[in-house]
């Protein structure tokens, strides 16, 4: 029976109200103790997730498939998350096209993060891949099949035989061409076959922290206005990424970095903030990514004097210059003053030059995306792009087995309580860059582990530790002080005002010069946060309240990702940099490691970057973690030592 | 609580009266045209006249399904339409580059 509750306006300005819960939530309990204002819910639960994309829903229902009274709280409904958009595949080394092994993978993906990723994380990762893909198919994935029935497996890039000496693998396991969809709703089914409560349209403000353990979590139910409390030992985060923090992303308008913004408040680090991956041609406005195949096939890149700058850059390759060089270059143009557009902050892709047959067979449905997203015939006028961001990298520090844990003196502590999975968190499987396929796999592979971290280290139905009757003041009185904002700067143009200096200072092309001036700009704008203007003062589905607290949590984000990348003076997978270009380890890998003396930590840079925010203040303070380098079993399955990463 | 059960049945007895006349009435009418209504097809009361009675024009898309779902090509069952999304090195459809 679903719950009915009175709402919230219905009893405004009046001090004693009476607020009555019916339905399934028997046990939850209004109480009066932080405030007289909101009415405030409590919950008592054994596990809470935050976030029902692939990793939420799989860390929720390997929770209550474990016994555990869990709940799963969700800004959106959960087939409506972004896991939705990841149309490609996930890869695991099942082996069903040639020869496979998972050594093989870890080694790829070692590779792939450029020596960031921590190996023992990795190594769990793809050791655990064809148990979870042959798990998704058992519950009912549809993946594409070959003639004798067996998943049939494509070659994506980045992924070889033999520790890079055999060829191209085939490792992408796919479903037509909508895995994530497809992913999103076999989870979504299986989760309904046990008793996870879904608290659905339900935004997170913030952790309940007692003595450095968490303790749950507090959400705002934006249908009714209504404070919930959800006490319980163990929290999940999984709330995704923060690509709104760049003016032109691929993702989600709720791609908001609440979990990587909670966990801060708490005064808990986040972790490599400053890898972004970008994609050189991202349509403005819209954020939809054009494919490299059209400048394949002889699309061009011109600035506004209609010029093909291309040349000037890479005078060989030209347009099919590799991505980071393509989108340099682009930024580099548009920095000189020669973007198109009204704004100057972008360039075209010119296709209109080929012959619009070619463009059919080759591209079938380029002019429908086109004009649906460009609003551009393709056959005539050129399609605006610049680059864009797609992935995060960076999030909420854990281990391999999904606790989040801090840097103090010197080694990892676990933070009781808490558990991260999904691209919020930094396991860190990607290290410095992710590959294509892995991210899906990330998902499925640390839900689950979350949920059996939390199966073996507690019971279903255990005491809960106490916690303070006022835990959670502060985030009410953060909501209430939002809602009556009467500043002069709208939520919307403080964003713009962000979203555009993270773009121009923060994006693909990083020097010192720029990423300085892009921190002062954005300390500048964090404290205008101090005066914005709300205008909706109700409770029921204030869309304004929500949209302020949502910019809160991406300048917490915004700030630390543009501080972390000016002080790394090294160029290292996503993050490159024009005026430190290479790479800065502990030992030079392009030479022979005889003779060489190893740097001290302070003085190399293959190092996780944990950053902290002063939410007052929006100072960021950072500190380093070293890399973990052994895997978990070095007998079977040895690490992969750093070299020269060259594909 | 009886009260209400008193009045809901009332009000379900003149709503049968009322359905009861109204049958009657439109039983007469259709007897009289009953010449006209022969030759057309009775017509859905509630969606607008012939509307959805027209068959649906279905709209072409680009991405034709291969027969049977079998990519003749490669021999995959259940895979994407259209050409190789991965042919450029990106997983690519409809112009578009996905991530993942």
């Amino acid at each position: 029976m679903p719950s009915i509750c009175v709402p919230a306006a219905a009893v405004h300005g009046s001090r004693n109200f009476h607020f009555s819960i019916y339905g399934k939530k028997k046990n939850a309990q209004v109480s009066n103790d932080i405030s007289t204002q909101y009415p405030v819910v409590d919950h008592e639960f054994d596990a809470v997730v935050v976030g029902a994309g692939g990793a939420g829903l799989r860390a929720a229902f390997g929770l209550s498939e474990a016994g555990f009274n869990t709940a799963c709280i969700t800004k959106l409904f959960p087939t409506r998350s972004h896991t939705v958009a990841a149309q490609g595949g996930i890869n695991a080394a099942l082996g069903n096209m040639e020869e496979d092994d998972w050594r093989w993978h870890f080694y790829d993906t070692v590779k792939g993060s450029d020596w960031l990723g921590d190996q023992d994380a990795i190594h769990y990762m793809t050791e655990q891949a064809p148990a979870a893909v042959v798990e998704l198919e058992n519950f009912g994935m549809p993946f594409s099949r070959t003639e004798d029935g067996k998943i049939y497996q494509r070659a994506f890039g980045g992924q070889s035989l033999k520790y890079g000496k055999g060829g191209q693998a085939h490792r992408c396991c796919c479903v037509a061409d909508r895995t994530g969809h497809s992913l999103l709703h076999t989870l979504y089914g299986r989760s309904l076959r046990y008793d996870t409560s879904y608290f659905v349209e339900y935004f997170a403000l913030d952790l309940l922290m007692e003595n450095g353990e968490c303790k749950g979590v507090i959400a705002l139910c934006m249908e009714d206005g209504s404070i919930h409390r959800f006490r319980a030992q163990n929290t999940v985060i999984a709330t995704g990424g923060y690509g709104r923090t760049f003016f032109s992303c691929t993702s989600a308008h709720t791609s908001t970095g609440d979990g990587n913004a909670m966990v801060t408040r708490a005064g808990l680090p986040c972790q490599d903030l400053e890898f972004v991956q970008f994609h050189p041609t991202g349509i403005y406005g819209a954020g939809c990514l054009i494919t490299e195949g059209c400048r394949g096939e002889g699309g061009i890149l011109i600035n506004s004097e209609g010029e093909r700058f291309m040349e000037r850059y890479a005078p060989n390759a030209k347009d099919l210059a590799s991505r980071d060089v393509v989108s340099r270059s682009m930024t580099i143009e548009i920095r000189e003053g020669r973007g198109v557009g009204p704004d100057k902050d972008h360039v075209y892709l010119q296709l209109h030059h080929l012959p619009p047959q070619q463009l059919a067979t080759r591209l079938p449905g380029i002019s429908e995306t086109a004009m649906i997203f460009a609003g551009v015939d393709v056959t005539k006028e050129p399609i605006p792009v610049l680059p864009t961001v797609h992935y995060n990298m960076g999030g909420v520090p854990t281990n391999y087995k999904g606790q989040v844990i801090t840097y103090t003196d010197g080694a990892d502590k676990v933070v009781p309580g808490l558990y991260a999975c999904g691209e919020a968190a930094c396991a860190s499987v990607h290290g410095a860059n992710r590959l294509g396929a892995n991210s899906l796999l990330d998902l499925v592979v640390f839900g689950r582990a979350c949920a059996l971290t939390i199966a073996e280290e507690h019971k279903p139905g255990e005491k809960l530790s106490p916690l303070k009757p006022t835990a959670g003041e502060e985030s009410v009185a953060n909501l209430d002080k939002l809602r009556f904002a009467n500043g002069s700067l709208r939520t919307s143009e403080v964003r713009l005002n962000m979203q555009k200096t993270m773009q121009a200072h923060a994006a693909v092309f990083r020097t010192g010069s720029v990423l300085k001036e892009g921190c002062d700009k954005m300390d500048a704008i964090y404290q205008t946060m101090d005066d914005l203007k709300t205008f909706d003062r109700g409770i029921v589905w204030n869309t304004d309240l929500v949209e302020t607290l949502e910019l809160q949590n991406l300048m917490l984000n915004a700030v630390q990702t543009i501080h972390s990348a000016e002080q790394r003076k090294e160029s290292r997978g996503a993050h490159a940099r024009e005026d430190f270009k290479d790479r800065v380890d502990e030992f030079d890998y392009s030479k022979p490691l005889q003779g060489q003396e190893k740097k001290p930590f302070d003085q190399h840079w293959r190092k996780h970057t944990m950053s902290y925010v002063d939410p007052k203040t929006g100072k960021v303070t950072l500190e380093y973690r070293p890399v973990i380098d052994h895997s978990l079993d070095e007998q079977d399955c040895a690490r992969v030592p750093p070299a020269i990463r060259s594909y | 609580m009886s009260l209400l059960r008193f009045s809901a049945s009332v009000s379900r007895r003149l709503l049968w009266k009322s359905a009861a006349g109204e049958s009657v009435s439109t039983g007469c009418s259709r007897a009289a045209s009953g010449a006209v209504s022969d030759k057309e097809p009775l017509k859905k009361a509630k969606t607008p006249q012939g509307r959805f009675d027209l068959p649906e024009e279905k709209s072409k898309d680009v991405l034709e399904k291969f027969p049977d779902d079998v990519n003749p090509v490669t021999k995959e069952k259940g895979g994407p339409r259209g050409p190789e999304p991965t042919r450029y090195g990106d997983w690519e459809r409809k112009g578009r580059c996905v991530d993942f």
